[in-house]
């Protein structure tokens, strides 16, 4: 029997971790930015490991994790692919590994100064079976500001889905929505990073979308679809996890991989059997 | 109102030490339909993003519908580019996008909607009716990426015309398409034109793309512009073979332009050589 008081939180940070990181699949998935996950935990990292370099620790660290992601984000939305001469996956590359190597230089340090960076590798690489409510309302108020911004501004984010050249051609400011997008992603990425682990979130930001886009016709069918994959996979695989005794961060990332392996079979026989079943909607 | 359309002198667009694109004068007028021709890399779609202001390293005057383009800030920038419709070459690739064909032609309403307000029914009404009118109806609830290019194509000229633009600039509309799709797409663009009267500057390679009611016919050259005027006057098999290669001829028929080789053996018809 599962003691609710300790495992509430834990639930519910799952749920949310899950379909938050969802709504963030759609666009990393539609976009064709898978890198987007690593860029984004390496700039953090480096922003907390010169954070506890300068004397920070505990939960104050978490600041200049924020910091790194944002200052990342913001150079990967001002950055425009056209002007740069390069795809916006090699700026990502390109910062990733200048991130990584900033990151890795200050963890040295710590080896050089003869002290511990056990706080800022816990910071970055937690566990769900940890999260504790003020973790959950946390995740919240960032998965919340993510979901009111794409809520908001639902009709520029589906131009900027569809090509971002584009959606600057028809009068649209995509720079600054794209922006202050990859902002929030940053936040909302840095704190779940930290409340529920690496692992996790690298799967939920490209799984619940790959199979939401299996069955979905249109953007806001695909978000619906996506966000419940993720919410979905993040509570199915933790109390799957805790009936059978497995570890839950592995269980989350397999249930989202299976429920992309449902949706494409859903769809295989959809197009075969289905009213719309011609050869042409079979062919993407 | 200023019955000048586009309006270029001294304009010149550079990348490092390079220049792409060099064009002395050219105005195109209100309700003209121009044919911009001239072979791969000739700065035709260099042209066409100078026009809506996507294009950087350039120097010289250039005003688009009464607006100084090299002059403008972000936010008019903005404003002037929802006042212009632009069909791009390439295509998005559209394998993960659950995007609709309505969905993508509602694109072409957002920038004039403005940030933070919905789309009305106002502009649900004008973007049905664009895919009611390009034939799309049946397609508006399929994915864009399910699609065939040349539907594509249509999907995106409906884009742009929902924007109810006074200028609609067409970088090689035909661009892949087999030859009953390109067809369907010179008839769709001669019909826009007649039917709406704005302002079309159309990028293209091949003459056959011309449709009869172009006019005017400017010819780009290793980024200069080399010719302007009608297309009785501008086109001859000098020319061609200038800008193409040796061994090709014209020919025309029904108002239209085709390329042919020169050797009367290959195609059984006697071209202008």
């Amino acid at each position: 029997m599962l003691d609710l008081a300790f495992w509430a939180p834990v639930m519910v940070g799952g749920l949310l971790a899950g379909g938050s990181s969802g709504l963030l699949s759609v666009y990393i998935v539609g976009m064709r930015i898978p890198f987007l996950g690593v860029c984004v935990a390496h700039a953090a990292l480096a922003g907390a490991v010169f954070g506890a370099l300068a004397g920070l620790d505990g939960p104050m660290l978490l600041l200049p994790a924020l910091a790194g992601a944002v200052v990342t984000a913001l150079a990967l939305g001002l950055a425009d692919p056209r002007k740069v001469h390069m795809d916006a996956n090699i700026v990502m590359g390109l910062l990733f590994s200048m991130t990584m190597g900033l990151a890795f230089l200050g963890l040295g340090l710590f080896a050089t100064l003869g002290r511990s960076d056990n706080d800022v590798r816990s910071l970055l690489w937690g566990s769900l079976t940890y999260c504790r409510w003020p973790d959950v309302w946390l995740m919240l108020g960032a998965a919340s500001a993510l979901g009111l911004f794409v809520l908001a501004l639902a009709k520029e984010m589906r131009a900027i889905l569809f090509s971002r050249t584009d959606a600057q051609a028809v009068g649209i400011h995509a720079t600054g929505v794209w922006t202050g997008f990859l902002v929030l992603t940053a936040l909302l990425m840095t704190v779940n990073f930290q409340t529920v682990g690496g692992l996790m979130i690298y799967s939920l930001i490209t799984n619940p979308a790959a199979a939401a886009f299996q069955l979905a016709r249109g953007t806001r069918q695909a978000t619906a679809l996506a966000i419940a994959f993720g919410a979905a996979s993040g509570l199915g695989g933790f109390l799957l996890a805790a009936a059978l005794d497995l570890p839950t961060g592995a269980v989350i990332v397999l249930l989202s991989a299976v429920f992309v392996l449902l949706a494409a079979l859903v769809r295989r026989a959809r197009d075969c059997f289905g009213p719309s079943g011609s050869p042409r909607a079979r062919h993407r | 109102m200023n019955d000048t359309a586009i309006h270029l002198e001294n304009l010149a667009v550079r990348t490092g030490r390079r220049t792409i694109l060099a064009a002395d004068a050219l105005r195109i007028g209100r309700g003209e339909m121009v044919g911009l021709l001239g072979p791969n890399g000739a700065g035709k779609s260099t042209l066409l993003r100078c026009l809506l202001g996507m294009q950087g390293g350039v120097q010289g005057m250039l005003s688009v519908l009464g607006e100084r383009v090299d002059r403008l800030g972000s936010g008019n920038l903005a404003r002037l580019r929802r006042r212009i419709g632009y069909v791009p070459q390439l295509l998005p690739t559209a394998g993960e996008m659950p995007l609709t064909v309505r969905e993508v032609v509602a694109i072409g309403r957002t920038g004039l909607a403005g940030l933070l307000r919905p789309l009305g029914r106002q502009d649900w009404r004008i973007i049905d009716e664009w895919i009611g009118r390009l034939g799309l109806a049946p397609l508006a609830g399929r994915g864009f990426g399910q699609i065939s290019g040349g539907e594509q194509r249509k999907t995106l000229i409906a884009r742009a015309m929902a924007q109810q633009p006074e200028l609609l600039l067409l970088d090689e509309p035909t661009a892949n398409l087999d030859l009953g799709w390109r067809e369907r797409m010179v008839a769709t663009i001669h019909e826009l034109y007649n039917a709406s009267g704005l302002t079309v500057v159309l990028v293209c390679h091949e003459l056959e793309v011309l449709p009869p009611g172009c006019d005017r016919v400017v010819l780009l050259d290793a980024g200069r512009l080399v010719a302007d005027g009608p297309p009785e006057a501008v086109l001859s098999a000098e020319r061609v073979a200038a800008l193409y290669g040796p061994g090709l001829g014209l020919m025309r028929s029904g108002g239209r332009w085709a390329v042919v080789p020169a050797q009367p053996a290959l195609t059984g018809e006697t071209p202008h050589a």
